[in-house]
Order: C-alpha cells, then sequence, then structure tokens
C-alpha cells in the first residue's frame, strides 16, 4: 500500500476580495465553506480562523450524534445531520468513523419517562427510530449498568435510539477542510476579524489582522466567540451566554460500553471512543468566560456519577480532563439567520452543545441560505425574533438556569 | 536473582517477604517493592504488549510515565506497577497480550503471537484509519468491530466491583508545596518556621526526591541520601507541616487549590484517598523526569532510563542487569554509570550527547574505573528480540558507529522538568534556550516554581532555591520577611543557576522504529507523515498520530514532540512550544475521586413513619416523598378515601417564606403577577409568580400576618431559589425587607376529604365550622394547648381540606394524633401519585407538568391572577404576558376526554398530531372518580376549543393515532362546592 | 477554590458558593411604553465582552446578597475595579 502524502488543505495567499467570507475555521464554518463551493459554486470562499481549525468546540466535543430531541423543529435537521456522515464520508474520501451503535438515554423518574415518550413518540411520528425500553433490556445491552435499588436514582428504563452513535470529531474537521480546498475554497488559519465593512446597509468587506477583503457575504460561525464578535464589530448583541463544558476521558479499555449512555438525572452521558476510552461530560458551570478551564469540582462529580450507575468504572483511571466553551442560548435551540442588521451578513451560532451533531446539515442549509439569499424552510425556526415573541423553542421544557432571569 | 541487602538507600525491608502470583506462579520479593521491582527481581523483562504493535515493552522509568508496565491486578486494569505497591496474595496478569483476556495459555507478553502486527507498520502510517476502511462502504462496520478489539489496553468486567474503603479529606492550609524533594522540604521548611500551616506533598513513599538514592556528596561532603534523610526528620519535628507521602499531586487550579490522591492499602486505614487541599499560596517544586533518548527499538526491554537503573538498584538492590551501556545526557548518567560499576554490574561503554559540560570529577572517576567514554556519542539502535542483547552507539553526526553486546542500556536524553502542575495552575511557560526547558515566563499570583525544574543542578542551587520560595510563599500570606528575602535573594544570586542541557532528540538514523510515544505507538515517522500532512501544530499532530494521548499523556513525548516538530518546522527561527497540560496530572481511579459519595437528600420531619408504614419513598427534588402506599401504581384505595371520607398527606417540602419589613410589600408587588395589595389578614391568596417571558414559575399561597410582614408558600422545587430571586429582582433599589426562609422549620399536613374537619375538630383547640373557619381561611390555634398550628383551608385536591404548618420538632406528634383521631374515620394516608390524580381531576396546574419554557401564565388558563393595573409595580412578566397576550399560535392548556368510548388514558407525554406536531399530553389518568380517562394536555390553539377533537400519537403506535375530545374544565366539582362546604 | 468570589460581607469564597447574575445592564426599565426591542434587550441580550465586565452575583451558600464585582471573561478570575480609563470601556 503506497501513500502518497499530499497536503490536506492547501495554503493560499489571502486575497484581496472572496464571494463569501466565512469566519470561524470549525465544523459549521468549513461545513458551510464545503457545501458552498461543491454545490453552489460558490468557491471563491475564504473560511478565516484565528487559530487552527478544530481549535474550538469542533475538537473538543465528545462526538455523540443523535436524532432524539424534543421539537419538531429539530428533529428533521437531526435526522438529516445522522444520514449525511456516510455520504460524506464517501463524498469527501475520508472515513469519518461513523460508529453507528446507538444511544441509550436513562430515565430514573416517572417525570423523566414522560419526557422520554414525548421524544420518543415525537420522532416516531417523523420517521426517527426510537422505542422505550425496561431496566431488564438496558441491563441486557449494556451488562455494566446497575439497575438494582442501590443507586440513588435507580434506573427504570431508556429511550434507545438505533441510529445514533459517535462520529471521529478530529476526521470531520480534517475531512472537510480537505473537500472544501479541493473545491477551491481558501483556509487561513492564525487569522484573526478585526472588523466587518459595512456600506449602506450592506456587508463590503472583512478587516483582519492580515489585511482587508471585500466581500458581500459574511457568515459569522465563530462558535462561542460569535456573540462578542457580532457585538464588538457590528453591535448587534445576542441572547447568548458563553460557558465552559468539560469533558473527559478514562484509560483505554478493551470493548465494556456498546452504546452510547446518557443521563440526565446523573448530568452525565458516557460512551466509549473506538480508541477504548470512555468519554464521558456534560456538566456546565454557570459562569460565563473565555477559558477552556477545567475544575476539580467537576472531575470529582463525574466520578460520584459514573460510579453509580457503571459502578465497574471505579476500577479505571480518568486520564484527562478538558474544556470547551459552549454557547447557549435561553432555549437551547441555535440562533440562524441572515441579512440581519445588515444585508450579506449571517449568523449560524448558539449551538451550545449541539453543535457538532449538527454541523453538516446545517453547513448544507447555511451555503443554500448564502448562496440564495433565501432562508431554507428547515432552518427558519431558529431565526434570532422568536425571543423577542416570547416564543422560545421548547427543545428543553425545564427552564434553563445558566442565567437569573429565570 | 541475588539482591544487593546491604545499602543503606535501601528503601525495602528485607525481614519481610511478600508473594504475588503471575502467569501462574508465585514470586517472592520484599516489604517496599512495588509491583515492577518484584517481578523484575524475579527476572520478568517483559510486562507487556504495545498498543498497536504488540511489540515487547518492559520496564522503562519508576514513576509510571508511561504504559509499559501496566498491568491487571485483582481484576483491575492499567495499574502502574511502577508505583503499586506489592501486597501479598497479588493476582497480576500482562495486558494487551493477545489471548491474555480469553485464551490465557496461548500468549504470553515474551510470546505474544500477535507480534506479527510490528512488521505491518508500513501499512499504518499515521492516520490511516482515516484513508481506509470505509472503501467499500460495507466494509466499515466490521472494520469498526475489528478496530475496538484491537484498541484499549486492559480489560474490564462488567461485574467488577472495587474493594476496600475510598475516603476523602479536605484540608486548608496556608502554604502547599508540591514535591517532598530537596527544594521542597527546604521551602516547606522556611514558612514553617514563620508560624504558617504547609502541607508537603510527594508522589513518592518517601520524600528525598533526586537525593534519597544518592551516595554522592555534596559540598560539606556529606552523601545526598544522609541528607535528605536529615531534612526529612527535621521535617517530622514540625507540628505545623504536613506531610502527605506516596500522594501524587493531580491538579493545581488557580492559586488557591490543590488536588492529589493517596495511595494507602497495607497499613492505611483506605485503599486510596482524594485529597483537595485549600491554600493561600503553592510552591512547585515538582523536580524533573527523564528526556527519552530517540533512537531505533528505544523502547525494547533492557532499555531504561539512567535514573531506572540506578534507582532500581540503590534503592531496591536490584542490579538492573549484567552488562550495561550507559547513552546519556546529562551528569546524572554518568554518576548512575560510575555508582552501577561499583555495584558489580559491568558497564561496557558510556556514551554522552554532550560534546562537553560534564563535571570533570565524574569524568575522572570513568577513567579511574576504565569504563570508556565517547563524547558527542548517543545510541543508535537497540538489538534484540525479548530483551536488548546488544547495542549500536555512534556519533551524533551519524559517522561512526560501533557496536556492544550487554543487557541493559540505561538512555536517556536529558531531563526535562515536571512543569505539568505550574501549567495547570495557569503559568505561562517558553522555551528556554539555555536549559532546553519549557519554563514559567509567567506565574500566577502565590504561585512560585522552585528548585531543578528551573534548571538548576548543583544541590546547593536547589536548596536555596527551596528556601527562597518558601519565603516568598510565607510573605505571600502577609508574613513580613523582608530582611531574609534578601538574604535569600543574595545566597541564590552566587550560587550556580539553571545548567545547559542536551537538546538532541533523535539519533541519526532514518525511517526506523523510533517511538516518541510508547502508549500509542507513535513514531517519529509518524509525525513526519502528519506534518507531511499539513499538520504543523503541536496540538494538531497529537490528535493526528495520538501521541500523548495514551495512558500516561505527556510523560513520554511531552517534551520531545513540540521540540522534534520545531526542528522540522519549515521555520526553523520559531521557538519550540510547549503541549497542554491537562489534570489529572497522574491518572486517577474514579473509585478515588468519588471518594464517600455520600447520597444527600432531604427528608420531611415524618419520613420514618412515613417510610414505615409502606410508603414508597421516591425522589422529588432534594426531597425523598412517598408516592404510593401499596402496590397499587394509580393508588385507586387512597383516591376514594380522599372524595369519599378523609386522607392525609405529608405536603412538608412544600416552600415556607416570612417577608418583612418597610419595602416587603413592595417587592411582593415586584415578584407576584397579582395585586399584593389585596392581600388580607386571617385569609389566603393564591398568587403566582412569571419570569420575564411570562413564563409560570412558581405559585402558591399568601397571608398577611402584620403590616409588611407575610407568610407565604411556594412549590418544592422552587423554595430554593425564591429569596434569590425576590432579591435578584430588586436589586438595584435597595428595598429594606427581610427575608425567612421556613421550609425546614415547618412540616406541612394536608388533611383532606369530606371528614376532614370532624377529624381536625377533634384535636384543634378553637371553633373550625365553617363559619368560624371558611375555604381560603387562615387561621393560627394550638392543638393539645401546646402546639402551635397554622392552619389553611385549601382546596388543591379539591375537596374540604386543611393545610397544617407544624413546627417541624411536632410533626410527627400532630400527625399521630391526626391518625388516632380519624381512626374512627378511617383515615388513610395518601401519597403524591393520588394527589396527582386527584388535582388533575380539578385541572389544578403543577408547574413543570402541565407548564413548560414555552408557555405564559395566560397559555395555562391562568390570566385571572394577572393584575394588569399595577405597571409602576414594574412586575416581572407583565410586560411580556402584555406582549404574549393576543397571539395566536401558542401552546394553550386544555382539559380532554377520550372519543370512541376509550377507557384507558393515553401515556403522559404522547404528542398531539395532525400533519404535524400540535402539542402534547401533560398529565392523563383514570379518574375512579368520574370512571373515565382524563386528562391534561398542552396545544395549539387551534384545538384549544371545548369541542375540539385531536389525534394522539403514543409511543409504538406505528400511526394507529386515538382521539380526544377539548372538554370543559374542571371535571370535577366545576362550582367549587366540596372544597368550600 | 480554583475560582473565588468576593463576598462584600463573606470575603473571598469559593466560587461554588455562588450565582452568577448577569451583565451588570442597569435597573429594570419602566414598564409603561415599553417596546418588545427594548424589552428583548434588557431580558435577553448580552455583551458577552472577552474581557473586564462589571457583573452581579450572588451568594447563595452564604448570607445571601446580591452584588456586583468586576471580573475578567478571558481569564475567569474576578478582578479589582479598574481604572477610570479602562472603565469606560466596561459597559
Amino acid at each position: 500500500m503506497a501513500h502518497k502524502t499530499k497536503r490536506l488543505w492547501k495554503y493560499q495567499p489571502l486575497k484581496s476580495s472572496y464571494d463569501a467570507v466565512i469566519i470561524g475555521g470549525g465544523l459549521h464554518g468549513l461545513a458551510t465553506a464545503y457545501f458552498l463551493a461543491k454545490k453552489h459554486g460558490l468557491s471563491n470562499v475564504a473560511v478565516i480562523e484565528k487559530r487552527y481549525i478544530g481549535f474550538g468546540g469542533a475538537g473538543r466535543n465528545t462526538a455523540i450524534v443523535r436524532a432524539n430531541q424534543r421539537t419538531q423543529e429539530n428533529l428533521p435537521l437531526y435526522r438529516e445531520a445522522l444520514q449525511l456522515w456516510p455520504v460524506l464520508t464517501k463524498e469527501l474520501d475520508f472515513n469519518l468513523m461513523f460508529h453507528n451503535c446507538g444511544n441509550l438515554n436513562l430515565f430514573h423518574s416517572e417525570a423523566a419517562m414522560k419526557a422520554a415518550r414525548l421524544n420518543t413518540a415525537s420522532g416516531q411520528f417523523h420517521g426517527i427510530k426510537s422505542h422505550l425500553i425496561d431496566a431488564e433490556e438496558c441491563k441486557r445491552m449494556v451488562p455494566a449498568l446497575d439497575i438494582s435499588d442501590r443507586p440513588r436514582y435507580p434506573i427504570l428504563g431508556a429511550m434507545y435510539h438505533p441510529p445514533g452513535g459517535i462520529v471521529r470529531h478530529d476526521a470531520v474537521v480534517w475531512g472537510l477542510a480537505k473537500g472544501a480546498s479541493k473545491h477551491g475554497a481558501h483556509i487561513h488559519q492564525g487569522t484573526e476579524v478585526t472588523g466587518i465593512e459595512v456600506y449602506k446597509g450592506k456587508v463590503a468587506g472583512v478587516h483582519t489582522d492580515k489585511g482587508k477583503i471585500k466581500t458581500p457575504r459574511v457568515l459569522n460561525a465563530a462558535g462561542a466567540y460569535s456573540a462578542d464578535i457580532s457585538s464588538r464589530l457590528l453591535g448587534a448583541k445576542l441572547p447568548i451566554s458563553v460557558l465552559t463544558i468539560q469533558a473527559m476521558v478514562t484509560q483505554p479499555l478493551k470493548p465494556l460500553l456498546n452504546h452510547v449512555v446518557s443521563s440526565g438525572a446523573y448530568h452525565c452521558y458516557a460512551n466509549q471512543t473506538l480508541k477504548g476510552e470512555i468519554a464521558t461530560g456534560a456538566h456546565m458551570d454557570p459562569w460565563p468566560n473565555y477559558t477552556n478551564e477545567t475544575t476539580a469540582h467537576y472531575i470529582k462529580h463525574q466520578a460520584e456519577a459514573l460510579t453509580e450507575f457503571l459502578p465497574c468504572l471505579a476500577g479505571v483511571k480518568f486520564m484527562r480532563i478538558w474544556g470547551g466553551l459552549a454557547d447557549m442560548t435561553p432555549d437551547m435551540a441555535p440562533i440562524i439567520d441572515g441579512n440581519e442588521p445588515v444585508e450579506g451578513y449571517y449568523i449560524d451560532c448558539g449551538w451550545g452543545y449541539f453543535g457538532f451533531k449538527s454541523s453538516t446539515v446545517t453547513g448544507k442549509y447555511m451555503a443554500r441560505y448564502m448562496a440564495e439569499g433565501r432562508c431554507p424552510e428547515i432552518l427558519k425556526p431558529f431565526a434570532l425574533s422568536r425571543f423577542k415573541e416570547h416564543r422560545l423553542m421548547g427543545e428543553t421544557a425545564a427552564l434553563v438556569n445558566y442565567t437569573p432571569d429565570n | 536473582m541475588k539482591r544487593l541487602t546491604h545499602l543503606p538507600t535501601l528503601k525495602i525491608d528485607t525481614s519481610k517477604k511478600i508473594s504475588v502470583y503471575y502467569r501462574s506462579k508465585t514470586h517472592t520479593g520484599w516489604y517496599g517493592d512495588t509491583i515492577a521491582t518484584l517481578l523484575y527481581a524475579d527476572g520478568i523483562r517483559v510486562f507487556g504488549r504495545s498498543l498497536k504493535y504488540h511489540r515487547p515493552r518492559g520496564l522503562y522509568s519508576l514513576d509510571g510515565e508511561c504504559s509499559n508496565t501496566m498491568m491487571a491486578v485483582d481484576g483491575r486494569p492499567n495499574v502502574r506497577a511502577e508505583t503499586t505497591m506489592a501486597a501479598d496474595g497479588m493476582h497480576i496478569a500482562a495486558q494487551n497480550v493477545q489471548g491474555t483476556s480469553e485464551k490465557p495459555v496461548e500468549s504470553t507478553p515474551e510470546k505474544d503471537w500477535m507480534g506479527f502486527m510490528d512488521h505491518l507498520s508500513w501499512a499504518m502510517p499515521a492516520g490511516f484509519y482515516y484513508r481506509i476502511f470505509h472503501k467499500p462502504e460495507k466494509l466499515w462496520p466490521i472494520a469498526v468491530s475489528r478496530i475496538r478489539k484491537a484498541a484499549g489496553v486492559g480489560v474490564l468486567t462488567s461485574g467488577y466491583t472495587v474493594k476496600g474503603r475510598y475516603d476523602e479529606i479536605y484540608p486548608a492550609t496556608d502554604v502547599c508545596v508540591v514535591g517532598g524533594g530537596p527544594a521542597g522540604m527546604e521551602a516547606a521548611l522556611s514558612a514553617a518556621d514563620k508560624g504558617l500551616r504547609v502541607i508537603l506533598m510527594e508522589s513518592r513513599p518517601w520524600l528525598g526526591g533526586f537525593y534519597d538514592y544518592r551516595t554522592s556528596l555534596d559540598a560539606d561532603g556529606v552523601p545526598l541520601y544522609r541528607k535528605a534523610n536529615a531534612m526529612a526528620e527535621r521535617i517530622a519535628g514540625y507540628p505545623n507541616i504536613r506531610v502527605f507521602k506516596n500522594a501524587p499531586v493531580v491538579g493545581v487550579y488557580g492559586n488557591s487549590m490543590v488536588t492529589a490522591f493517596q495511595r494507602g492499602g497495607r497499613d492505611r486505614p483506605f485503599e486510596q484517598r482524594y485529597i483537595e487541599i485549600q491554600t493561600r499560596s503553592i510552591v512547585v517544586a515538582a523536580g524533573c523526569i527523564e528526556r527519552p533518548l530517540l533512537f531505533e527499538n528505544n523502547e525494547r526491554p533492557g532499555v531504561m532510563q539512567m535514573g531506572c537503573a540506578h534507582r532500581l538498584a540503590r534503592t531496591w538492590g536490584i542490579l538492573p542487569g549484567r552488562r550495561a551501556v550507559f547513552s546519556i545526557g546529562h551528569d546524572l548518567g554518568l554518576e548512575a554509570a560510575i555508582d552501577l560499576a561499583d555495584l558489580g554490574m559491568k558497564v561496557v561503554h558510556v556514551a554522552d550527547v554532550r560534546e562537553d559540560g560534564q563535571d570533570q570529577r565524574l569524568l575522572d572517576e570513568l577513567k579511574k574505573r576504565d569504563i570508556p567514554f565517547s563524547r558527542g556519542w548517543t545510541a543508535i539502535k537497540a538489538g534484540g528480540k525479548r530483551n536488548i542483547e546488544k547495542v549500536t552507539i555512534g556519533t551524533v553526526n551519524g559517522m561512526r558507529r560501533r557496536e556492544f553486546s550487554c543487557d541493559t542500556l540505561a538512555a536517556s536524553a536529558g531531563l526535562t522538568p515536571v512543569t505539568g502542575p505550574l501549567a495547570t495552575a495557569g503559568a505561562k511557560l517558553e522555551y528556554h534556550h539555555l536549559t532546553g526547558f519549557f519554563l514559567p515566563v509567567k506565574l500566577p499570583d502565590n504561585v512560585y516554581a522552585a528548585g531543578r525544574l528551573l534548571g538548576l543542578n548543583d544541590p546547593a542551587s536547589v536548596e536555596a532555591s527551596g528556601r527562597l520560595n518558601g519565603l516568598r510563599a510565607a510573605a505571600a500570606c502577609g508574613v513580613r520577611v523582608d530582611s531574609e528575602l534578601k538574604a535569600a535573594e543574595a545566597e541564590t544570586s552566587v550560587l550556580p543557576g539553571p545548567v545547559r542541557n542536551s537538546k538532541m532528540v533523535t539519533a541519526p538514523v532514518k525511517n526506523q522504529k523510533m517511538f516518541i510515544c510508547f502508549d500509542e505507538d507513535t513514531t517519529v515517522k509518524n509525525v513526519d507523515q502528519a506534518m507531511d500532512r499539513g499538520f504543523d501544530v503541536p496540538e494538531l499532530i497529537k490528535r493526528f498520530t495520538a501521541a500523548g494521548t495514551g495512558p500516561g499523556q505527556g510523560g513520554v513525548p511531552g517534551h520531545n514532540l513540540p521540540l522534534y516538530v520545531a526542528q522540522r518546522g519549515d521555520s526553523p527561527d520559531v521557538d519550540p512550544r510547549p503541549i497542554t497540560v491537562r489534570p489529572p496530572l497522574t491518572p486517577v481511579l474514579l473509585a478515588t475521586y468519588a471518594g464517600r459519595n455520600h447520597d444527600m437528600h432531604k427528608r420531611t420531619p415524618v419520613h420514618e413513619s412515613q417510610s414505615a408504614s409502606d410508603g414508597r419513598m421516591d425522589r422529588a427534588g432534594v426531597w425523598l416523598r412517598a408516592r404510593y402506599f401499596s402496590d397499587d401504581r394509580r393508588s385507586r384505595r387512597e383516591i376514594e378515601n380522599v372524595r369519599g371520607n378523609v386522607g392525609v398527606l405529608d405536603a412538608s417540602t412544600l416552600g415556607k417564606f416570612r417577608i418583612f419589613g418597610n419595602d416587603a410589600l413592595k417587592a411582593l408587588q415586584r415578584v407576584y403577577i397579582g395585586d399584593m395589595n389585596r392581600v388580607r389578614e386571617h385569609r389566603m391568596t393564591y398568587a403566582a409568580m412569571c419570569n420575564d417571558d411570562g413564563c409560570l414559575i412558581d405559585d402558591g399561597v399568601i397571608v398577611k400576618q402584620a403590616e409588611n410582614d407575610y407568610y407565604f408558600t411556594t412549590s418544592t422545587g422552587r423554595s430554593g431559589a425564591t429569596i434569590e430571586w425576590i432579591r435578584y429582582h430588586t436589586r438595584y433599589e435597595n428595598l429594606d425587607f427581610h427575608m425567612v426562609n421556613l421550609t425546614d422549620a415547618f412540616g406541612v399536613i394536608n388533611l383532606a376529604g369530606p371528614n376532614s374537619r370532624n377529624v381536625l375538630q377533634k384535636i384543634a383547640d378553637v371553633d373550625i365550622s365553617n363559619e368560624a373557619f371558611p375555604f381560603m381561611g387562615y387561621r393560627e390555634f394550638t392543638i393539645n394547648d401546646i402546639i402551635p398550628v397554622r392552619a389553611m383551608r385549601l382546596g388543591f385536591v379539591g375537596e374540604l381540606s386543611y393545610e397544617l404548618h407544624v413546627p417541624s420538632s411536632y410533626m410527627q406528634a400532630v400527625w399521630d394524633l391526626l391518625e388516632k383521631a380519624g381512626k374512627s374515620f378511617k383515615i388513610k394516608k395518601f401519597g403524591l401519585e393520588a394527589q396527582n390524580t386527584l388535582r388533575l381531576e380539578k385541572c389544578h396546574v403543577i408547574i413543570g407538568s402541565e407548564s413548560e419554557q414555552r408557555t405564559t401564565l395566560c397559555d395555562l388558563g391562568l390570566g385571572f391572577l394577572w393584575c394588569k393595573s399595577k405597571p409602576e409595580a414594574n412586575t416581572v412578566g407583565s410586560v411580556a404576558l402584555r406582549q404574549t397576550e393576543n397571539q395566536s399560535g401558542r401552546l394553550k392548556l386544555v382539559g380532554f376526554k377520550m372519543k370512541n368510548g376509550l377507557e384507558r388514558p393515553p401515556k403522559d407525554g404522547s404528542p398531539i398530531v395532525d400533519s404535524r406536531i400540535r402539542g402534547y399530553v401533560c398529565t392523563a389518568r383514570f379518574s375512579f372518580t368520574l370512571n373515565e380517562p382524563i386528562g391534561m394536555a398542552l396545544v395549539e390553539d387551534s384545538y384549544a376549543k371545548p369541542g375540539s377533537v385531536f389525534g394522539i400519537y403514543e409511543n409504538g403506535c406505528k400511526g394507529r393515532l386515538i382521539r380526544a375530545e377539548v372538554v370543559k374544565t374542571p371535571f370535577y366539582d366545576p362550582t367549587g362546592e366540596r372544597m368550600k362546604s | 477554590m480554583s475560582r473565588t468570589i468576593t463576598c462584600p460581607v463573606c470575603g473571598r469564597r469559593n466560587g461554588y458558593e455562588f450565582r452568577f447574575g448577569g451583565e451588570d445592564k442597569g435597573p429594570r426599565p419602566e414598564e409603561e411604553g415599553m417596546s418588545p426591542e427594548k424589552w428583548f434587550e434588557y431580558t435577553h441580550l448580552n455583551d458577552c465582552k472577552a474581557g473586564i465586565r462589571k457583573e452581579w452575583w450572588f451568594h447563595r451558600d452564604g448570607c445571601g446578597v446580591w452584588f456586583t464585582i468586576f471580573r475578567d471573561t478571558a481569564s475567569n478570575r474576578e478582578v479589582v475595579r479598574p481604572p477610570e480609563r479602562e472603565l469606560e470601556a466596561v459597559p
């Protein structure tokens, strides 16, 4: 097997003008660039990344993919996202390593069971496979689970979602970069956007620390920094709180967990990566900040939670914890909008901790939005105006409690 | 093997034997042996097989930086044999040997049939899995299962349980010193001399650092190991120094917290314990480990670090082999070679990558012993299959080579500082050209670095650096030490500073297996491949090649990777950049992090009697509450008893508050959506709070006790946030009011049913007739002359009922009195499930059950609670209510009954659909009172009118909808006669 | 105590004792004549500034007081009140 070594994406000099500029070399930005160049013939596109591609959430999430959301606004989007992994693997000729292991969402109370029923039935209504299983079935699927009455929150059952699983997040970054570059998009790493130029109510260009760019279209897909950029460069504030979310892995083990397991009551999910590590996380400290700091408090909490419902994990070691930033909105659904407050300005942010699983499909439709200037139906529910109208999305039933105003 | 038992530096007790089982044989060592030293002494050389290529791996260091010697012990995988003390009866197994888990006899670490993988490395360049396995598509699922089986080190069975006690402690201190070597000990002593509390953390089981195994002399002619012992003895004499040995620090968080864990077992009352230290200042004196030397087969058993070879002999009395070659880059290597030669090992050659800079005295000693020495030489290749048999050394420029037969190669490129504690604390590290280390250029306030990790080498300098930084840490705690600081600074300024280190990364070999990361089998070639693909940042190379992401994290590649990347990179003028270090600095068992894992919850004052009478206690927020009192999950008898007779419910979890002060009313007006001016004495007012989106967040009742003095209740889930909420929404105004959370001070009994008055009258000291105590009335009276009760006539379950607020200490007494008084009426306890159906029949809302983030007060049909005529109060929620009042398309709360004679209620949570989802069922139950199923649902307004029929899509219905019709509410007693009677 | 917050009553304490209370947006605007835009801005919109800003905190597991501090969101650390010149940039 001879491997001809080639750069995955090309080095290109920064041009003075592009048809579209995308702020942020994360997954949403790269996916949009890829689809703009491939599907819409807009190959004169630049992705501007302040550090290196995949530095932010793209490389820090735990790569769980699923389509078992609560609302009909979200379900079709995530359903299509799941279908895209194998398609993109082929298209990009890059193995994104979609491990279709299915997700087991444990519930420990009648209220949680009710919530699981809503999600499951709503999924079924949309042709998405999910079903409820009892505790014994959970144990058959994941023998490591403790289904006795011993745990603080005994397991009553679970929502099982077969189409979900895990994907190799870095591979998606590199694959999309490879694909975007192949179709002509430029990727500029180590380049910071310092200004957005507006002329007569329209986007006219972007300023970077490496030079000015003329462009009629800008997409703000800067992840956690989207709100800061929007507010600082355009004076357009967003209903976002930027929080650190932490995740960690144990030392690698031979296969133990064959499904993604999650539990709302324990604020915890766990899955085994293809490398054998148990990746786990879910908690956020409600302190807006832009660091990736981890806390002693949380790694301890996670061990307490995991060893409750997966007691054998007491015998493994955590070897690494890291943090990433999540841009949280008041209703845990993203903000996707365009031509507001100026023509040619698009935003795709507020994904919180759902940005990975939605990245490719959002990129696909965002590219269409930017190319045609009209918002595709599937993205319409995510407009910013919903907050002004007090029509929150309902992706989470409970009031989110990371801001004080609820 | 015969061990050296006469050395003064030994840390083993040769009077106590320890036996362990490994590969169905008993291996015996001594108390003080680690698993690794015990097995090594007994001739074991191959400890396991590597992850990808199944290469044999052996003892390389002694502090557990890599997975080479990770073993399974008593069923627990990935135990670090180097840092785990051997204990009698341990069952030890090698890992990643094909066959160890399923077919234990076929393969051994020495002979692993998967060893052929090593010859297939050409097929596995960096990131190869991204480029293959997906073509054809059908191959991938098969590949996944193969990859999963091949990946991972160690087997954990799903039934594994930890044994022993895992504890946790939370000490507080003034100065925390990380590292119990000479610098750390001096730092601890100098801070302790100032009267401060000091905690000294050491990861090894003893203090001493790089002194404890060395017999070389300091400037005063004292052997270093004796010096270490003397310092440790001094420390033991300080009552204000608390020493944790065998306790690796796992994270330094900012400048005020250090976390660690301590290994116990043997003679300690815990297996391990988690330690979380609050401190005012921190001194990091964690010393150095060795930087691996990269050459062909640099991880073959028999290759070990210079310190490993030296300490094996000096600390454990084990000569690493018979014939050794040394390839080193530091004077410590010369010292080790000399000492090992003196202890009886044949040192055939010492190659030093450095051209100059060696300590002349050491060179003289080598000469004295006729040990051949060459400058500017390095190991090029280790030969031998399971253990090395020969070594090729050569000049660093690759021009000349020589080969030696030997069984041990002590190899090390030099030192690398243990800066992890500093990095996690938030220190900024930069490449330092003299030392070749990544050294702190900016430390957080109150965090100090001392000792060898600064590049110091001279013992006097190391100790002085400890003293100086101990004083600095004391000063950070507010102790005046000006003159001593000056003296300490003066002392260090005349002592030798940081020394130059070897910067060589790779031996002059190409295209051979040089492992930059052992755990992940990442070779230097793999790094080249990644860089060719455009990965130019060490962090990305890490991700692409997996280097440094294995069980040992950055322990082996942490320093070499950035050095190599900088060397090979396109811009040679760019300094190497350190890779990110993340906690835990030493991997920690989840059992240890979890510690005691106390179950924290609250119990009501009558918890015992509830659970004793078959109450099934469920969690409700922070509380445990009785859900049922029988096995009937529909609670029929409990319900019927309330409707027809009298029931009693423990509602102690309700939030209870007093608010008083000049501005109490003003504060209430801000947060309650109704008009609080209308709240009266002796009469309860039902009131609700919304958030600024108009969403209902809390409801309860309120009564006036006196002018600007109110008593009110909140829902169970909300009680924890009530004070915060009210103060938040008045925070700019400096209002004068006080709040007292009485939730735990009062228990609550809900006595409900047509006979409840008869029961209560028997024990109440006042007249409670309907005239004297009408519906929505509030009365305070005593029971049995002595027990003060706050009584309210409310109707959550829709019957004549009393809510009795009783001081918690009297709760059980009143409960018992009521049960006694109610005996003749056949009073019965009822639980939450019965209450849920009872209130459903009345369509009384439970927040979170019938409401959600999207629903406003008006959406729930509770708009009557909203007073629109108090804009001056700036009430929370009123703006949003006004803006949404007449909005269409919102979800509305409705009551429904089933169509087509269906006799069962739909399942809670089922969506309501036509061509799309229109809402969902909130709560639905079979009503025994009405003898039919009933329910409440949130549906879009187009379906909200009575008479509307909608379809319900239940989980698993496969599209077969059941139909329900919206009806007028409430279902039961619409005029409220029963509550008021 | 990796992150600490200084309570005006209780002093410097472990950050987990506190509840974050949002960016300091000034007093609650008058209800009368409130437009949806203005209300949206007050209730939901944030500056999300990466840098020093003034914000509200509540000592939940302590004395129960709301207070403001300055905090640098770029370092996630409380900072002393910045000099007036820099303060102007703090909303």
